[in-house]
C-alpha cells in the first residue's frame, strides 16, 4: 500500500498536495466567480485530484481531504445557486460525471448530490441508493473510507428520516437506514481488507494506520443512532443484528473491539438493556485475542449509570434479568476461550460484581454467585502469583467489603473466604488489612463468637505465621502495623450480653495463643483489656441483682486471663505481663475478690523477683508496684501486711540509692490511704519517712567519699515535702518541730557545698519554702497549725 | 470570491464527554432534545442558514468527540474556525476545570494567527437538572474564569429545556461574524505545481 516513509518526506507530499490543491481551487473560485460553469468543474476535479495520493498517511490525508471538504461547500452553494437561477440540477447530476478520473467525479456527484436531494425533484432514497453504489468504484482502501465518510458527511441531515423534511412515503426512514447500513457494510470492508494488503513486515504500520482510520467507520454507527425512526423494535429485529452480523463475520480484531465498544456507546441504555441477549451473544463468536473485559466492562459500566439513574428504570433490569444475562455470557466468554489469561477472567468477574453491587445493593446472593464462579475458574489452579491477577482479586474481594461497609455483610457470602484461599500469603495479608480498615472505619461491632471465629479465618494472615513464610523477610515496621492493627480489631469485638462478651473473649483468647512469640505482646494486651471491661461491667450489674447461676463470674474471666497473661512469659514481656497483672488485681480488688487479687499480686512479684533484672526496670515496677498497692482495700490486715512488708523490702533493695529512697518514702502511703476507712498508720509513715531519710545521707556520704564533694540536696527536699503533706494531713507523727529539724538539715547541707549547689534544687527549696511562707500567713485552721514551724 | 467566503462561519463545539455537545447542536438546529446519551464519533458538523443585519449566512456548527478514543483521526478539522465554543456541564466540576485544557489544545492545533483575541464563547449547560441543585460550579465561578481568558462571552444553557440555547448561538455567530478571515489571497504560482517547494511553509493560509 504506502511506500515506507520517513515524516520528513511525508510533510513534503502533504505540501506538494496542498500546493496543488490551492492552486485549482484558485482557479475554481474565478471560474466560480465568472459562472463559468465548466471551468469550475474542470479546475474542481483537478483540484480532487490531489486526493487520489496513496503517499499519505491517513493523519495526513485527512488534512489534505479537509482542504477539499472546505472548497467543496463553496462549490456546493455555486451549484445551489445554480438550480436557483433555473440550471437543472440533474442536467449537473449528469455533468460532473464527465471528470476524467473516477474518485474526482465520484466527489463532484456527491457534490451535486447534496443539492440534488435539497431540490427534493427525485426521492432521497433514490439518490442515495445510486450515490452508494456509485462508491463502489473506488476499492483503495484509504480513498475508498474518505470518499464514503464524505457522503456520509454531505447525506447526514438529509436522510429521509420520520419528521425530516426528505421524508417519502410511509417507511422511508427505513431506506434511510438501509442507506446508512450499506455504506458501514462497505466502509467496513475497505477497512478490513487493509488489513491483508501489503507486505506482512508492515503490519505494524498497517494497524497503526488503521487505527486511525477508524473513526471513519465507527461514524456510521454514530449516524444511525441519530435517526429518529429507529425505534427499539427496528433496533432490536434490524439494526443490531445487521451490524453485529459484520461485526462477527469480519473476523478481525480490530475491527470487532473497535465496533463493539462504538456500539455501546452510541446507542442509548435502554436499548442495550432490552437486547442484551442478542448483544452479549455476539461476544463468544468474537476473535480470541479481542479484549472482550474491556468491552464488557464498559457496557456494565453504562448500564449501572443508568440504573442509577432514576428509581424507575430498576424494576426493567429485573424483569429483562440483566444479571443473569451478564453473568451467563460472562461464564460463556470464559468457557469458550481457555487461553484466556486468568487475570482477564477475574477482571471480567470484578467488572460483573461491581455492576450487581450498584444495580442490586440488596441481592448478597449475586454477588455471592459471582464469587462462586470466580472460585470454580480458580479451583484446580495453583495459587495466584501473577501479580496483576492478585490484585483484581483484591479488587474483587474488596468491592463488597467498601460497598456494605459493614463486615457482618462481607461474612455472610460463603464464597468469600473460599476465593480468599486462592491467594498468596502477602495477598491474604493485604486483604486482611483491607477487612480491619472496613471494619474500623465504618466502626462495625462484630458481635457474636461465630463471627469472630469466620473473620478469624478471613484475616488469619495477620494471625499467626502462615506455612512457608520466611519470616525475616517482613519488614519489622510492616510487622508492627499489622499487628496494631489487630490489636485495635480486638476492641472492636463486642457484645452487650456478658454470657455471648465471655464467647468472643475464649474466641479471641485461643486464636491469639498460636499467634506466636511475635505476635502475643501485641494481641495479649488488648484482651486483657476487653476482658476487664467485662468484669467491671459485670460489677455494676452484681450490685443490681445477684444472679446466682450466672455463668459467667468474674471469677472465671479472671481465670482466663490469667493463663492468657502467663502465655507472655515464653515471650519473655515480663514487664508488659507485670503490668498487666497488676491491672487484673486492681479489678478484683474492685470486684471484692480478696484471693484472686492476691494471687494476681503474688504473680506481679514473683515476676519482678524472678525476670526483672534491668535496675531500671525494677524502679519503674517497684512504683508500679506500690501505686497499685496503695489503692486496693480488698485485703485483710494479715494479707495486707505480706504485701506492703515486701515492697518496702524491695524498694529498699533497690541498686542505687537515691532510687532506694524515692521507693521508701514512696511506701510511706501504703500506710496513709485518704478516704474513708483508709488505713492510716501515722507510725509506720514516719519509719518509712525516717528509713529514708538516712537512705537520702548515705547516698550524701558516698557522694562525698566517691567525688569530693557532696552530692545534690535534692532527696532532703522531696522528703521534706513528704513531711509536709503528712504534716497537713494530720498525721500526729509528724511535728512541727520535726519539720523544723529537716529544713536545718538541708540548709547546712546546702552550705557546705563547696562547689555552688545544683540551680534546680536551689528553686526546689526556696519554693517549698516559700510555700511554708505561703500556708503560714493564710491564716485559719492550716496558718495555725504551720505557725509553730520557725524558718 | 471573497464574499462567498463570507457566506460560510465554522464553529467548533469543544468539552468533555457527555457535557450535552450535541445535544446543545441539535436543539438549536433541530429543536430536538433527547434524554438519551449517545456518544459522538469523530466529528461532524450541522449547517444552520441565519440571517444577520439583512445578509443570510451559514453556520457550520462542528461536533466532536468528548471521549479521545472517538477522535483517532486527529483535529485538521479546527482549521479555519471562526469560533470556538466551549461547554461545560454545571454539575460536574471536571467538565469545568478540563474547559482549560480544551482551549489550550484548540490554540494549539488550530494555531490561529491572533490567538490572543480568538473568539471562545463558553456554554454552562445542564442547568435544569434538579432544579440548580446538584450544580456544582456557581456562575460566579464560571464568570471569573471567562474574565481571566480575556472576557470570553459566557451562556448558561440547558439544551433539554432549550434555554438560552438561541440567544447563545447568535452570539456565536455575530461572534464569528467579526472575527476577521486569516486567509490572505492566494496567488497562483507559474513554476510547475510539482516544484513549488515554498509552499511547504504557507500551511496558515487558507483560501
Amino acid at each position: 500500500m504506502l511506500p515506507a516513509a520517513g515524516g520528513e518526506d511525508e510533510e513534503k507530499w502533504l505540501a506538494e498536495g496542498i500546493a496543488g490543491l490551492q492552486q485549482n481551487a484558485f482557479y475554481m473560485h474565478r471560474s466560480l466567480d465568472s459562472n463559468n460553469l465548466r471551468d469550475a468543474l474542470k479546475y474542481s476535479a483537478q483540484m480532487l485530484s490531489e486526493l487520489r495520493t496513496s503517499r499519505l498517511s491517513p493523519h495526513k490525508y485527512y488534512e489534505l481531504y479537509m482542504r477539499a471538504f472546505d472548497e467543496l461547500r463553496k462549490l456546493e452553494m455555486f451549484f445551489k445557486e445554480e438550480t436557483m437561477k433555473g440550471c437543472s440540477v440533474i442536467d449537473l447530476y449528469e455533468l460532473v460525471q464527465h471528470a476524467g478520473n473516477i474518485l474526482p467525479r465520484l466527489y463532484l456527484l456527491c457534490t451535486v448530490g447534496s443539492v440534488y436531494i435539497k431540490s427534493k425533484e427525485a426521492p432521497a432514497k433514490d439518490i442515495l441508493k445510486d450515490l452508494v453504489e456509485m462508491c463502489r468504484g473506488i476499492q483503495h482502501p484509504v480513498r475508498g473510507l474518505f470518499l464514503r465518510s464524505y457522503l456520509s458527511q454531505i447525506s447526514k441531515d438529509k436522510l429521509p428520516d420520520i419528521g425530516s423534511e426528505y421524508e417519502g412515503d410511509s417507511d422511508s426512514f427505513i431506506d434511510a437506514v438501509e442507506f446508512v447500513l450499506q455504506n458501514f457494510t462497505e466502509m467496513n470492508k475497505l477497512w478490513v481488507r487493509m488489513q491483508h494488503q501489503g507486505p506482512a513486515r508492515e503490519k505494524e504500520k498497517r494497524e497503526k494506520e488503521r487505527s486511525e482510520l477508524r473513526d471513519l467507520v465507527g461514524k456510521n454507527l454514530h449516524v444511525l443512532s441519530q435517526i429518529d425512526g429507529i425505534d427499539l423494535d427496528m433496533y432490536k429485529d434490524t439494526v443490531l443484528p445487521r451490524v453485529l452480523e459484520q461485526v462477527v463475520n469480519c473476523k478481525d480484531e480490530i475491527a470487532q473491539h473497535y465496533l463493539m465498544d462504538c456500539i455501546i456507546q452510541v446507542f442509548p441504555d435502554e436499548y442495550h438493556l432490552q437486547t442484551l441477549e442478542i448483544l452479549l451473544g455476539a461476544c463468544p463468536q468474537l476473535q480470541p485475542t479481542v479484549d472482550i473485559m474491556i468491552v464488557l466492562s464498559q457496557l456494565m459500566d453504562r448500564l449501572s449509570i443508568y440504573a442509577a439513574s432514576s428509581a424507575e428504570i430498576l424494576p426493567e433490569f429485573l424483569q429483562v434479568e440483566a444479571f443473569a444475562k451478564l453473568s451467563n455470557a460472562i461464564g460463556k466468554v470464559i468457557d469458550f476461550q481457555p487461553e484466556m489469561p486468568i487475570v482477564s477472567a477475574i477482571s471480567l468477574y470484578v467488572s460483573l460484581l461491581t455492576f450487581t453491587l450498584r444495580v442490586h445493593p440488596d441481592r448478597l446472593d449475586f454477588v455471592d454467585q459471582v464469587l462462586g464462579a470466580c472460585v470454580k475458574k480458580l479451583s484446580g489452579r495453583p495459587k495466584i502469583e501473577d501479580n496483576k491477577a492478585t490484585k483484581q482479586i483484591v479488587a474483587l474481594l474488596s468491592a463488597p467489603v467498601e460497598k456494605y461497609k459493614d463486615i457482618d455483610t462481607a461474612l455472610k457470602l460463603s464464597n468469600f473466604p473460599r476465593v480468599m484461599d486462592h491467594l498468596d500469603n502477602a495477598t491474604k495479608k493485604v486483604m486482611a488489612v483491607v477487612i480491619i480498615q472496613s471494619i474500623m472505619k465504618n466502626i462495625t461491632y462484630i458481635s457474636t463468637s461465630d463471627k469472630v471465629e469466620a473473620l478469624f479465618v478471613l484475616i488469619q494472615g495477620l494471625m499467626k505465621d502462615m506455612d512457608g513464610t520466611q519470616d525475616e523477610e517482613l519488614d519489622e515496621e510492616d510487622f508492627k502495623e499489622e499487628q496494631n492493627s489487630v490489636a485495635r480489631l480486638i476492641h472492636m469485638l463486642y457484645n452487650d450480653d456478658p454470657e455471648q462478651m465471655l464467647e468472643i473473649i475464649r474466641t479471641v483468647r485461643d486464636h491469639i495463643l498460636i499467634g506466636g512469640p511475635k505476635r502475643l505482646a501485641f494481641t495479649v494486651p488488648p484482651l486483657i483489656f476487653s476482658a476487664l471491661k467485662l468484669v467491671r461491667r459485670l460489677q455494676v450489674h452484681e450490685a443490681d441483682e445477684i444472679d446466682e447461676d450466672a455463668t459467667t463470674t468474674p471469677k472465671k474471666i479472671f481465670q482466663i486471663l490469667s493463663q492468657t497473661i502467663e502465655a507472655l512469659s515464653s515471650v519473655p514481656s515480663s514487664e508488659l505481663a507485670l503490668r498487666l497483672y497488676l491491672q487484673c488485681a486492681e479489678t478484683a480488688n474492685d470486684c471484692d475478690l480478696e484471693p484472686v487479687a492476691y494471687e494476681f499480686l503474688t504473680r506481679a512479684f514473683i515476676l519482678y523477683e524472678e525476670e526483672v533484672a534491668d535496675s531500671k526496670a525494677q524502679v519503674t515496677a517497684i512504683h508500679l508496684i506500690i501505686g497499685t498497692l496503695q489503692r486496693m482495700n480488698a485485703f485483710g490486715v494479715e494479707n495486707r501486711d505480706t504485701l506492703t512488708h515486701k515492697a518496702t523490702g524491695y524498694s529498699a533493695k533497690l541498686l542505687k540509692k537515691p532510687d532506694q529512697c524515692r521507693a521508701v518514702y514512696a511506701c510511706s502511703h501504703l500506710f496513709w490511704v485518704e478516704n474513708q476507712d483508709g488505713i492510716k498508720d501515722g507510725e509506720r509513715v514516719l519509719l518509712c519517712l525516717k528509713r529514708a531519710l538516712r537512705i537520702a545521707n548515705a547516698a550524701q556520704q558516698m557522694v562525698n567519699v566517691t567525688r569530693g564533694s557532696s552530692g545534690p540536696a535534692t532527696l532532703y527536699v522531696e522528703i521534706l515535702n513528704k513531711y509536709l503533706y503528712y504534716f497537713e494531713k494530720g498525721n500526729p507523727q509528724i511535728t512541727s518541730s520535726a519539720i523544723e529539724g529537716l529544713i536545718e538539715l538541708i540548709m547546712t547541707e546546702m552550705q557546705s557545698d563547696n562547689p555552688p549547689s545544683d540551680p534546680s534544687t536551689d528553686a526546689f527549696l526556696s519554693s517549698t519554702m516559700r510555700y511554708i511562707q505561703f500556708q503560714k500567713q493564710k491564716g485559719g485552721v492550716m496558718g495555725e497549725k504551720y505557725q509553730p514551724i520557725k524558718v | 470570491m471573497a464574499s462567498r467566503r463570507r457566506m460560510l462561519l465554522k464553529v467548533i463545539i469543544l468539552g468533555d464527554s457527555g457535557v450535552g455537545k450535541t445535544s446543545l447542536m441539535n436543539q438549536y438546529v433541530n429543536k430536538k432534545f433527547s434524554n438519551q446519551y449517545k456518544a459522538t464519533i469523530g466529528a461532524d458538523f450541522l449547517t444552520k442558514e441565519i440571517q444577520f443585519e439583512d445578509r443570510l449566512f451559514t453556520l457550520q456548527i462542528w461536533d466532536t468527540a468528548g471521549q479521545e478514543r472517538f477522535q483517532s483521526l486527529g483535529v485538521a478539522f479546527y482549521r479555519g474556525a471562526d469560533c470556538c465554543v466551549l461547554v461545560y456541564d454545571v454539575n460536574v466540576m471536571k467538565s469545568f476545570e478540563n474547559l482549560n485544557n480544551w482551549r489550550e489544545e484548540f490554540l494549539i492545533q488550530a494555531s490561529p494567527s491572533d490567538p490572543e483575541n480568538f473568539p471562545f464563547v463558553v456554554l454552562g449547560n445542564k442547568i435544569d437538572i434538579d432544579n440548580g441543585n446538584s450544580r456544582v460550579v456557581s456562575e460566579k465561578k464560571a464568570r471569573a474564569w471567562c474574565a481571566s481568558k480575556g472576557n470570553i462571552p459566557y451562556f448558561e444553557t440547558s439544551a433539554k429545556e432549550g434555554f438560552n440555547v438561541e440567544a447563545a448561538f447568535q452570539c456565536i455567530a455575530k461572534i464569528a461574524l467579526k472575527n476577521e478571515p486569516e486567509d490572505e489571497i492566494y496567488l497562483p504560482d507559474t513554476i510547475d505545481v510539482a516544484g513549488n517547494r515554498q509552499h511547504r511553509s504557507s500551511s496558515g493560509c487558507g483560501c
